[in-house]
């Protein structure tokens, strides 16, 4: 499975929703689940699964799901 | 999410899955409206730092201990504006229990650098000052229990190893601290000990510094379902839902191996065995928590004699049957027994916790009994222990003589009245046994089993006479000789031979050589079947007169009576028949329609 299909699973089991599609530009602003509690849990489950931990500074700056799949990509090939 | 689907995800969750508790905690929040239920209780948490992820945790470990909860959560940083001020919504709410989750981060002034007694006492002065008058102000206001959290100890050690050795480390200063104020709680107040759960965890694990700068958590989200729990826990405890009474298996243990086939003294209980070592180290723990009041029960799959042989006879046992209020052993299932347990200590089902190394026993027990806290037995006994004491099912509000005393009544109480059950019911359980038996003269096949039966038997052994296969042949084919093998199958099992018996015909008496039977299958009324063939036999060989001898030993005195409960009397010698040492008992039955005839259950194929 790619990273993208990974975190689609994790966000649909966050958000307890089977058809969520997720894509790049996707942010916090598109759910209206997805407040500063969720987020806080998708970190929490996104660093499980993928056996990562993210710095203050890759929370606080990456901005969409797009970003974050990057991100992801990076630190696991390291 | 349905209701058998909730007490399902409630009874599986883990403490260590942060995750699932997590999402459990929101699936409540979306299912479950606060109601003014009468159960309801209103619990108000205020925090340092924030509290969100908590109440969500809280939620669901509440729920698990049977608590309907209506949560009102304070501000971020809000003790002192909902504590302090007059009208606040903590005071329109009007809580039951008040839990302050404070931080260490709270003290924002320590004692300086070379500070001496005097100096860190005006310290210590303020922060009870401080307390105290948080603590007023809701007592004025509220008729509630308070639950304070204890400041946690940083691991940012500024003096390095030093910290322990000078009285105004930071380190020693919040100890001091923690001490001054549970020296100066309120009546109405607990502390709940983070310091420990910090430890417990590991404080490596437990400071998440992402975390606190993110969104000011005070502790890692990986450890909320400990905190959960413990508030939890003792918020029940605070309504009284305690549980009184530990149910323990016995083979596996409280001990290695199985009584049954080991006998009292094969079971490992060998301080010198890694092994034997754990499960003493077990008990030891068991009879901690017994000399604290928790009430011990057994209920083990064990014939009852062969199951107190242990406790009486095995030196190397920690606990003694008066450490047990309630002994349970016998052939029927743990879920009528556990039932049973809890009738005769008077106590709900609910206050039994269930410890038995066997997955199956326990699963069934989870089934069928749903109250039951069933532990999470371990694999290895070095860690029954530490899992019993993680589990931590004994939370209660405070310890009390009474607790201690009430125990000890328990066990006086049993000890008083006849164990279990009465003699009627105990005829019922036989007959539903269903026992089949089949007696006959030894024959080749049955060789093997004959020679191991006399040669391993302690305990049920009237003579403890060995004999090599050459003797038992020599016997086999001597006309003055019966030999005589019964083997026993009931509804659960096929036993084999269990007992065997050697008469020898001296002239007109038939003297009972040999009579062993295997302590598996004890206090079933094989000894009364046995009695009737050996009498049987008596006459086909044509003599009038039966002779039995005891010749004890350290093991079997189970039977030194056995021939006068069958109407034996007592014998000096015959002109036949001498004892075989002087301290061993003769009998003799003169008569051989006159002996005292025992009822067994036992259909004969």
């Amino acid at each position: 499975m790619s990273v993208k299909q990974r975190l689609e699973e994790i966000f649909r089991d966050v958000f307890e929703d089977d058809e969520l599609e997720i894509y790049d530009e996707m942010s916090a602003k598109d759910i209206d689940d997805w407040d500063s509690l969720t987020h806080i849990q998708l970190i929490l489950e996104i660093e499980k699964a993928f056996s990562v931990k993210f710095t203050i500074e890759e929370i606080t700056k990456t901005r969409n799901v797009g970003e974050f799949i990057e991100l992801l990509t990076s630190k696991i090939n390291k | 999410m349905n209701d058998t689907e909730l007490r399902n995800a409630l009874g599986n969750i883990e403490i260590e899955d942060y995750l699932g508790i997590l999402k459990l905690g929101k699936k409540l929040i979306k299912t479950i409206k606060a109601t003014e239920q009468e159960n309801c209780i209103k619990i108000a948490v205020l925090g340092s730092c924030s509290i969100q992820h908590l109440v969500m945790a809280l939620k669901v470990f509440l729920l698990k201990y049977g608590i309907q909860a209506d949560i009102y959560q304070g501000e971020y940083d809000g003790i002192e504006m909902d504590v302090l001020s007059d009208d606040s919504d903590l005071y329109k709410f009007d809580p039951h229990i008040i839990i302050l989750m404070t931080n260490y981060k709270d003290i924002k002034i320590v004692p300086g650098l070379f500070a001496d007694k005097d100096e860190i006492e005006l310290h210590l002065k303020r922060e009870e000052d401080h307390y105290r008058n948080l603590w007023d102000h809701i007592n004025e206001r509220c008729k509630c229990h308070i639950l304070q959290t204890n400041f946690v100890i940083p691991t940012l050690r500024v003096l390095g190893s030093l910290e322990y050795k000078y009285i105004f480390s930071k380190t020693n200063y919040i100890q001091n601290v923690n001490q001054r104020l549970l020296d100066a709680k309120p009546n109405n107040l607990d502390f709940i000990d983070m310091d420990f759960i910090a430890s417990y965890v590991g404080k490596n694990k437990w400071f998440d510094y992402v975390a606190y700068f993110m969104s000011k958590q005070a502790f890692s989200l990986e450890v909320i379902g400990y905190v959960a729990d413990i508030i939890a826990k003792m918020i029940a405890a605070h309504k009284g839902y305690v549980r009184k009474c530990l149910v323990l298996d016995l083979d596996n243990t409280l001990w290695g191996g199985i009584v049954g086939d080991l006998g009292f003294e094969g079971i490992n209980l060998d301080p010198n065995d890694p092994i034997g070592e754990a499960y003493l180290s077990f008990q030891q723990y068991v009879l901690d928590l017994k000399n604290r009041g928790v009430i011990l029960a057994v209920c083990s799959k064990n014939d009852l004699d062969i199951a107190k042989e242990p406790f009486l006879k095995n030196k190397k046992m920690i606990l003694s049957l008066d450490d047990i209020s309630c002994f349970i052993a016998n052939w029927e299932d743990k879920a009528s027994n556990l039932r049973q347990i809890a009738g005769e200590l008077n106590i709900g089902v609910d206050s039994l916790v269930f410890f038995d190394d066997n997955p199956v026993e326990r699963e069934i027990v989870k089934r069928f009994l749903p109250e039951v806290w069933v532990v999470n037995v371990p694999e290895d006994p070095a860690y029954y222990a530490s899992a019993l004491a993680f589990e931590n099912p004994f939370e209660w509000s405070y310890i009390t003589k009474e607790d201690i005393s009430r125990s000890q009544s328990y066990i006086h109480k049993r000890q008083m009245t006849l164990s279990s059950l009465s003699y009627n019911d105990y005829n019922e359980y036989l007959q539903d046994l269903d026992m089949q038996a089949t007696v006959k003269n030894m024959d080749t096949a049955d060789f093997t089993r004959f020679l191991q039966l006399i040669n391993k038997t302690n305990q049920f052994n009237l003579r403890t006479r060995r004999y090599n296969e050459a003797q038992i042949e020599q016997f086999r084919t001597d006309n003055n000789y019966r030999l005589i093998s019964i083997s026993l199958s009931d509804k659960f099992s096929e036993y084999g031979i269990i007992s065997c018996i050697i008469l020898k015909k001296i002239r007109n008496i038939c003297f009972i050589d040999t009579w062993v039977m295997s302590c598996r299958v004890l206090k079933r009324g094989i000894e009364n079947l046995a009695m009737e063939n050996i009498i049987m036999s008596a006459s086909e060989m044509g003599c009038d007169k039966v002779v039995g001898e005891y010749i004890g030993t350290a093991k079997n005195g189970m039977v030194k009576n056995i021939y006068t409960e069958y109407g034996f009397k007592p014998l000096n010698k015959t002109d036949e028949i001498y004892k075989t040492d002087p301290e061993s008992d003769l009998y003799i039955l003169d008569d051989l329609s006159s002996w005292t005839k025992k009822p067994y259950f036992i259909i004969t194929k």
